[in-house]
C-alpha cells in the first residue's frame, strides 16, 4: 500500500534539496547587501555626525558673536573668558565625537577576523576527518572561491557564508551515505537506473540478475546497457551467457561472432569457444 | 467529489493491453492506417518497432481486433520459442491441423506451399516481442513469408544489439517498417483525458491543465508506461486524501505537489 505520509516527507526533503542552491545564493546576496549597507551607513553616520558638530560649532560661534557684541557693548573685559570657555567646550565635544566611531570600527574588525579564523580551522579539520565530506566540500569549493574573492572587499559576509557552506556540506554528505547503504538493494538500483539511464547501473543490475539466475532479466538489462553504450565488453558477455542459459545457444553464438568481428575481444572469443565446445552450458 | 471517483480514475491507468481501451490519437491513427494498408498489399513482412512503452503491443491488439472480422488473423502476444511448438501452433491456427509429435520446418513449409488460399486473402500472423526470437527462427519466418501464403507482422523493441541482427534480416526483406514514438505533450493530454472520459470520469479529466500535463510530460518523456504508472499513483494519493484528509485536495486542478509525490514514488524523480 501507498505510504502517503512517508511520501510527504520525501517530498519535503526533495523540495528542500531543490531550493538549497537558490537559498544559498539568496543568503549570500542578502548578507552582502546588509554588510554593504552597514558600512555605508557607518560612513554616512560619521559624516552626518561631523555635520552636526559643525552646526553646533556654528551655533556656538553665533552665540559667541552675540555675546561678544552684547558684551562689547557693555564691557570688553568680561567677554574674553566667556569666549575662551566656550571654545574649550566645543573642542572637547569635537574630540569625543570624532574618536568614538572609529574605535568601534576597529574593534569589530578585529573580532570578526578572529571569528573567521576559528571557522576556517573548523572547516579544515572537518575536511580531514570526514573523507566522504570531501566530495561534498568540493562541490562547495566554487562558491567558497567566489566568496574569498569578495572577502578582499568586505570581511563580514564571507564569514557567514563559510558557515553556510559548511552546514550544506554536512547535509549532502549524510544523504550520500544513506544512498550508498541502499545500493545493495537491487530494486533501488533499478529505480535509479530508470531515472539516470546510466549504462553502469544497468550493467550492474544485469550482473546481479545473472548471479541470481534470473536470466531473462539479465538479458533485458544487458540489452538496455547496450542500447546506452554498445561498446561495453562485459555487457555483451552477460548478454550472450544469458542467451545460452535461456536455451538460445545459436543466437548467443551469432551475437558473439558479430561482436568479435567488430571488437576482436579476447574475452568474447574465449566464451565463444566455451559455448561451441559445450564447456559453457 | 466522492472518494470513489479517484479510485475509478486510478484504475483506468492500470498497465494492461486490451484493444477495447485503445485511444485514437491523430498520429497513431495515421500510422495505424499505414499499417492496415500495408497488410492489404501483397508484401511479405511488416516490422513495427519502437522503444519499450511506446504502445506496440496495444497497437497490435487493436489491429488484430479490427482485421480479424474480415480475415484470418492471429496474435501471438508472447513468443513461442520452441520451434516445433511454433510450427504446430501455426498449423493449428492456419489450417486446423493437429500434430501430436514433432513438426520441423521442412515438414511445415511443405504443408504451407501445398495449400491453396481461400478467396486469395492471405492470413496474417502477428508476433509481439519478436526480439526474443532467434536469428535462425527469424530466417525461417522469412522463408514462410516468401511463399506468400501467410503474412507476418512483427513487433519488437529495437536496440543497438539487435540492430545488427535486424538490419541484415529486415532491411532488404521487409517491405514496410513503422516506428512508434513517445507521445508529444499534446498527445499526452488527449491520451490522459480521453482515457478518463471513456469511463465517465469527466470531473477528474477536467482537472488536468496544460501546466500539469507539461510537468507530467517532462517527467515521463511521453512514455505511455511511465505515464500510466505516474497517473495511477497520483490518483492513489488523491484517493487516500479524499478518505483521510480532504483538506489537502481542495483545489480544482491537479496539484503540482501530488504529481511530484507520485513521481517520487514511481522513481521518476529520485531524492
Ligand atoms: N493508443 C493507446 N491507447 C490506449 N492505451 C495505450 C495506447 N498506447 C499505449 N497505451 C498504453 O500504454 C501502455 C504501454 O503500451 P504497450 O504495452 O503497448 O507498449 P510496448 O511498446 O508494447 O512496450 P514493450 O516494448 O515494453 O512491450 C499500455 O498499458 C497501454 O495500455
Ligand atoms: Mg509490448
Amino acid at each position: 500500500m501507498l505510504n502517503v505520509h512517508e511520501l510527504e516527507n520525501r517530498h519535503k526533503k526533495y523540495k528542500l534539496k531543490s531550493y538549497t542552491p537558490y537559498l544559498i545564493i539568496l543568503l549570500s546576496i542578502t548578507i552582502a547587501l546588509v554588510s554593504i549597507s552597514f558600512f555605508t551607513l557607518n560612513y554616512f553616520n560619521s559624516i552626518s555626525k561631523s555635520k552636526n558638530e559643525a552646526a553646533e560649532q556654528k551655533e556656538v560661534y553665533t552665540k559667541n558673536l552675540e555675546t561678544k557684541s552684547t558684551v562689547e557693548e557693555k564691557s570688553e573685559n568680561i567677554s574674553v573668558p566667556i569666549e575662551e570657555k566656550k571654545r574649550i567646550e566645543v573642542q572637547k565635544k569635537q574630540e569625543k565625537i570624532l574618536l568614538s566611531p572609529s574605535l568601534d570600527f576597529i574593534k569589530s574588525m578585529e573580532s570578526q577576523t578572529q571569528m573567521y579564523k576559528k571557522e576556517n580551522e573548523n572547516f579544515k579539520t572537518t575536511e580531514i576527518t570526514e573523507k566522504k565530506m570531501q566530495e561534498a566540500a568540493k562541490k562547495v569549493k566554487e562558491p567558497v572561491k567566489k566568496i574569498q574573492e569578495r572577502k578582499e572587499e568586505i570581511v563580514l559576509p564571507k564569514i557567514e557564508e563559510v558557515k553556510e557552506s559548511i552546514t550544506v556540506a554536512k547535509e549532502t554528505s549524510t544523504i550520500d551515505i544513506k544512498r550508498r547503504d541502499e545500493e545493495t538493494d537491487i530494486k533501488h538500483v533499478i529505480k535509479r537506473f530508470n531515472v539516470n539511464h546510466s549504462p553502469a547501473l544497468s550493467l550492474f543490475i544485469a550482473k546481479k540478475y545473472y548471479q541470481l539466475e534470473n536470466y531473462e532479466q539479465a538479458y533485458n538489462y544487458a540489452l538496455a546497457t547496450n542500447e546506452l553504450n554498445n561498446d561495453i565488453e562485459a555487457s555483451w558477455i552477460i548478454f550472450s551467457k544469458s542467451l545460452v542459459k535461456l536455451g538460445k545457444k545459436e543466437m548467443a553464438i551469432e551475437t558473439l561472432k558479430k561482436y568479435i568481428k567488430h571488437s576482436s575481444s579476447s574475452q568474447a572469443k574465449q566464451l565463444l569457444d566455451e559455448i561451441l565446445s559445450g564447456k559453457f552450458k | 467529489m466522492k472518494p470513489s471517483i479517484y479510485e475509478n480514475s486510478r484504475d483506468v491507468f492500470l498497465d494492461t493491453v486490451n484493444a477495447k481501451d485503445y485511444i485514437q490519437l491523430e498520429r497513431i491513427s495515421m500510422i495505424y492506417q499505414a499499417l492496415k494498408d500495408s497488410i492489404e498489399k501483397p508484401l511479405k513482412m511488416v516490422l513495427l518497432y519502437g522503444k519499450p512503452g511506446t504502445g506496440k503491443s496495444m497497437f497490435l491488439s487493436k489491429l488484430h481486433e479490427n482485421i480479424s472480422s474480415a480475415q484470418k488473423a492471429y496474435l501471438y502476444k508472447t513468443p513461442i520459442l520452441d520451434e516445433s511448438e511454433f510450427f504446430k501452433t501455426l498449423a493449428q491456427d492456419l489450417y486446423e491441423i493437429r500434430y501430436d509429435g514433432e513438426l520441423n520446418f521442412t515438414q511445415f513449409i511443405k504443408v504451407v506451399e501445398n495449400r491453396e488460399l481461400i478467396e486469395a486473402i492471405v492470413p496474417v500472423i502477428m508476433l509481439d516481442e519478436a526480439q526474443l526470437y532467434s536469428t535462425s527462427m527469424m530466417e525461417k519466418i522469412r522463408l514462410l513469408s516468401d511463399t506468400r501464403k501467410v503474412k507476418f507482422v512483427i513487433a519488437l523493441h529495437k536496440t543497438q544489439k539487435e540492430d545488427i541482427i535486424a538490419k541484415e534480416h529486415f532491411q532488404t526483406r521487409i517491405w514496410e517498417s513503422i516506428k512508434l514514438e513517445n507521445a508529444s505533450s499534446s498527445e499526452l493530454k488527449i491520451y490522459i483525458k480521453k482515457k478518463l472520459m471513456k469511463v465517465n470520469c469527466l470531473d477528474t479529466a477536467s482537472m488536468f491543465t496544460q501546466k500539469s500535463i507539461n510537468l507530467i510530460h517532462k517527467l515521463t518523456d511521453g512514455n505511455y508506461i511511465d505515464t500510466n504508472k505516474l497517473v495511477y499513483t497520483l490518483f492513489d494519493i488523491y484517493h487516500y486524501y479524499a478518505q483521510n484528509n480532504p483538506n489537502k485536495i481542495k483545489g480544482n486542478y491537479i496539484s503540482k505537489k501530488i504529481i511530484e509525490m507520485a513521481a517520487l514514488h514511481t522513481g521518476l524523480i529520485n531524492a
